[in-house]
């Protein structure tokens, strides 16, 4: 949104939507459609995907061409006759009662088709495994990008300055916001009655006091992850319609539409059978667009006024308003022989979830199934729980909890490898799973192939013992490599 | 001063969701000029992955990727599948492709399998032909083949199918269960260069090792790798979205919540690591998530070789470095000149 626009008092008065275009052509964001080019439909097709057999050809993609010459349809190029665009304002407080919605100046505004607020959404929760969370926010915020109030007009400007014109008064409570706060039993619930915690995972194998021990030395390490967003290059983007039959079509930028369709017939109380959910080529998802969003508000929107009705997130909707990577909280404790075999290993995960469940309980489960790391340990304990706070919901994101618990191990192994003054391939090697190895859970491996990486990777760098240099490295005094470490 | 580090870091990350059900459906069709079409409920997200499928039907139809359309991710002409999620589509969404192009195949054995006076056991799908296992000079071509089951047999050659990893459930007290099909593995390894008077990183170079079961299409794995790193250099070093003391995004914009850009890039060499999954079609598993677990780990671990310093909070911003190594100068004991 464009904050100069939106601000120009020449759009806040009262004039009609013609005439708003013909004063401020410059200023006002006309529906995109591609552009029509002709191309040579003579294609050259390149050997790699012409080659049999297919597997293991260096086979460009399908998409690659459109691509390339911009012809690739996303949702922002697509337009329909009649259509109106839909902006969504949101809470901006943590957490809040709402005490009153004044949506009447918006309303009057030229323009505005239809506004929507939470009391009109027929099922007004969904999620992938907890239904924790709201379409649009009703009585209660519980981060400050839920959304409270979706106006469509006949122009995402005149939507977008409809939203500012609502009045809306808040109750305000104080927001948790520490994941550590919100595991105490007295931390009021974000979510009340339902406790703070609302996922706990526990692996347990073996015998961990034994494990420590027979440990020469007991190594700890506290790590913490923030929380980062996907961004996409493409934002989430929507288009809902509704035929003569009741029939509802969307296109989305959704990358689960099965799961999708389903959560989206649910929310508006009619039959999977009635919704169509049309998938584009998704401009970028890593975990972001894994569940419906403004799906069920623009399909509201588009039925209370009879039109198509778009919406494209801003950037700033998309920081605030989709899911984010989980913060983690991570504290380990390892058992290792003098020799650098691991004994045992004990640890504790503690989640960020934000203000809604989303994909936290898978999440939880990875994190905490891969938090001991790639290695064989016959004594391990690990215990990982996920807490709501009023932070911006926490979801799928690219590696669902495993970067985080990948940092932790990883950096403690390297702590171990100092302390027992090893080279940390070879820490890795004397550990890591072979063909067979049991996992955490228990699980008899196959295909593992973690020792064979780690040598074709320290073959290929050039890793040539401890201390040594690759690529003209400083060579490492004897002191830092087993001295003082600042923990920060 | 710019110090240079090493660190490296390995990694295990399963393929599909944990436990749940996660099933694909493919349908496969064969036109009688011996292309087909597969639809497909998974939704390109930019990873290549509908390529990927496409690569799998015509290895099991012995014809070449550009034979093979792919229809996709529309509720109404498309079967149910999970989804561009999990680092599942090769794997789950891959065997339900290659299972329904295998009936496919079967369908056009029996149809063919009389014509050249053989059983259908004795027949294989190679090169555009379906031909007699040990004579190659007996065969048909697989239009041919398509063509006469649709005008002469009445057999159109369609097939669907489904699958969804074997898993088991986790014990509640325990946790131990069956929770994956299968996992893959990878080691990176970073050089990092850490000017100690500024606390700036800039990752030189990272060597990446994975192992993804048999790479369908090793160009796309490239790419997955190359991507999941710059994914994995903001994550180690400068993304983070910051809230205010009432719980509202402070930088949530491209111009303060800062990304790493070309510039950011390190040199990237990819390896991939030999493998075969029996489970997987063609022995493949899959590489998308993967590909930026072990990065911010190697990274922060070059960092502590370089200045010896261990960043224990991400992302290593060079505030941070800079004050841990501040407070490391400050905690060694001063040397007294002569």
């Amino acid at each position: 949104m464009d904050k100069t626009v939106d601000k120009n008092p020449k759009v806040a008065e009262k004039v009609s939507p013609a005439e708003t275009i013909l004063k401020e052509p410059g200023i006002l964001r006309e529906p995109v459609a591609a552009p029509l080019v002709t191309y040579p439909i003579e294609v050259v097709i390149p050997k790699a995907r012409q080659q049999t057999p297919a597997v293991g050809q260096r086979a460009t993609r399908l998409d690659g061409r459109l691509h390339g010459l911009g012809q690739t349809g996303y949702i922002d190029d697509m337009t329909f006759p009649g259509m109106l665009y839909a902006k969504i304002r949101r809470a901006g407080v943590a957490s809040a009662r709402i005490k009153s919605i004044d949506t009447k100046e918006a309303e009057a505004m030229p323009g505005v088709m239809a506004v929507l607020t939470g009391k009109d959404v027929p099922n007004n929760s969904f999620g992938p495994s907890i239904k924790d969370q709201p379409v649009l926010a009703y009585e209660r915020v519980f981060h400050a990008g839920d959304g409270v109030v979706a106006i469509a007009a006949v122009t995402e400007q005149i939507a977008a300055e409809a939203c500012e014109k609502v009045k809306i008064e808040y109750e305000l409570f104080t927001p948790v916001l520490d994941p550590l706060e919100s595991l105490k039993l007295e931390t009021p619930g974000v979510h009340a009655p339902s406790a703070n915690i609302y996922q706990k995972k526990f692996i347990k194998k073996g015998d961990i006091e034994k494990g420590f021990a027979m440990s020469d030395h007991i190594v700890e390490g506290h790590f913490t992850t923030q929380m980062v967003e996907h961004v996409p290059l493409e934002p989430h983007a929507t288009i809902a319609m509704w035929d003569a039959n009741g029939r509802l079509t969307v296109y989305s930028t959704l990358g689960r539409i099965t799961l999708g369709r389903a959560d989206l017939a649910s929310t508006l109380g009619i039959p999977i059978s009635r919704v169509r959910i049309v998938a584009t080529i998704v401009g970028g998802n890593f975990g972001g667009k894994n569940e419906i969003t403004t799906e069920p508000v623009l399909a509201l929107l588009s039925k209370k006024t009879g039109r198509p009705v778009k919406s494209v997130f801003t950037r700033p909707d998309e920081f605030i308003a989709s899911t984010t990577r989980h913060p983690l909280i991570m504290d380990y404790k390892t058992g290792v022989t003098k020799d650098g075999r691991i004994q045992a290993r004990k640890l504790r995960l503690v989640l960020d979830g934000g203000a809604y469940c989303s994909w936290s309980e898978t999440t939880l489960s990875k994190a905490c199934i891969l938090s001991a790391g790639p290695y064989n340990i016959e004594n391990l304990y690990a215990e990982a729980y996920v807490v709501y706070t009023n932070k911006t919901m926490t979801g799928a994101m690219r590696g669902f909890g495993a970067p985080q618990v990948c940092f932790a191990y990883e950096s403690h192994m390297d702590d171990i490898a100092t302390l027992l003054n090893m080279d940390p391939l070879d820490i890795r090697l004397i550990n890591a799973f072979h063909e067979g190895s049991i996992s955490p859970t228990g699980q008899k491996l196959q295909s593992v192939v973690v020792k064979e990486s780690l040598l074709r990777a320290a073959e290929r760098f050039g890793w040539n013992g401890k201390g040594s240099t690759a690529g003209g490295s400083k060579v490492l005094p004897k002191e830092i490599t087993s001295g003082t470490t600042v923990r920060v | 001063m710019k110090k240079r580090g090493r660190g490296m870091a390995c990694m295990w990350y399963p393929i599909g969701f944990t436990v749940a059900a996660n099933p694909s459906s493919a349908v496969v069709k064969l036109d009688e000029d011996g292309t087909a079409t597969l639809l497909t409920g998974t939704v390109e997200t930019g990873q290549g992955s509908l390529t990927i499928l496409a690569q799998i039907v015509a290895q099991e139809l012995g014809i070449s990727t550009d034979d093979v359309n792919v229809v996709s991710a529309d509720t109404d002409s498309t079967p149910m599948d999970t989804g561009a999620i999990a680092s599942r589509t090769t794997y789950v969404t891959g065997n339900a492709a290659r299972l329904a192009a295998e009936k496919v195949k079967l369908m056009l054995f029996d149809v063919v399998a009389p014509l050249l006076n053989v059983k259908p056991n004795q027949l294989e799908a190679k090169d555009h032909r379906i031909v007699v296992k040990g004579f190659p000079q007996r065969n048909m071509h697989i239009g041919d083949a398509a063509n006469h089951a649709r005008t002469v047999t009445g057999e159109p050659p369609i097939g669907s199918a489904s699958f969804n990893p074997a898993t088991v459930a986790l014990d509640p007290e325990t946790g131990q269960g069956k929770p994956f099909g299968t996992y893959v593995y990878a080691t990176q390894i970073a050089e990092v260069e850490v000017d100690d008077e500024t606390g700036d990183v800039e990752v030189l170079r990272i060597v990446a090792s994975h192992d993804c079961g048999t790479p369908i299409n090793p160009m796309l794995v490239e790419g997955q790798v190359e991507g999941g790193i710059s994914m994995g250099v903001g994550f180690a070093l400068q993304e983070e979205i910051l809230f205010n003391a009432n719980g509202v995004q402070i930088n949530p914009n491209l111009t303060n919540y800062i990304m790493p850009t070309s510039l950011d890039m390190p040199e990237v060499e990819v390896d991939i690591v030999d493998n075969y999954d029996p489970s997987g079609p063609f022995g493949a598993k899959g590489v998308g998530e993967p590909t930026l677990v072990p990065t911010a780990a190697c990274i922060l671990n070059a960092i502590y070789n370089a200045v010896g310093v261990r960043i224990t909070s991400l992302p290593a911003t060079a505030e941070k470095v800079f004050n841990a190594i501040q407070a490391k100068r400050n905690a060694e004991p001063k040397q007294i000149t002569a």
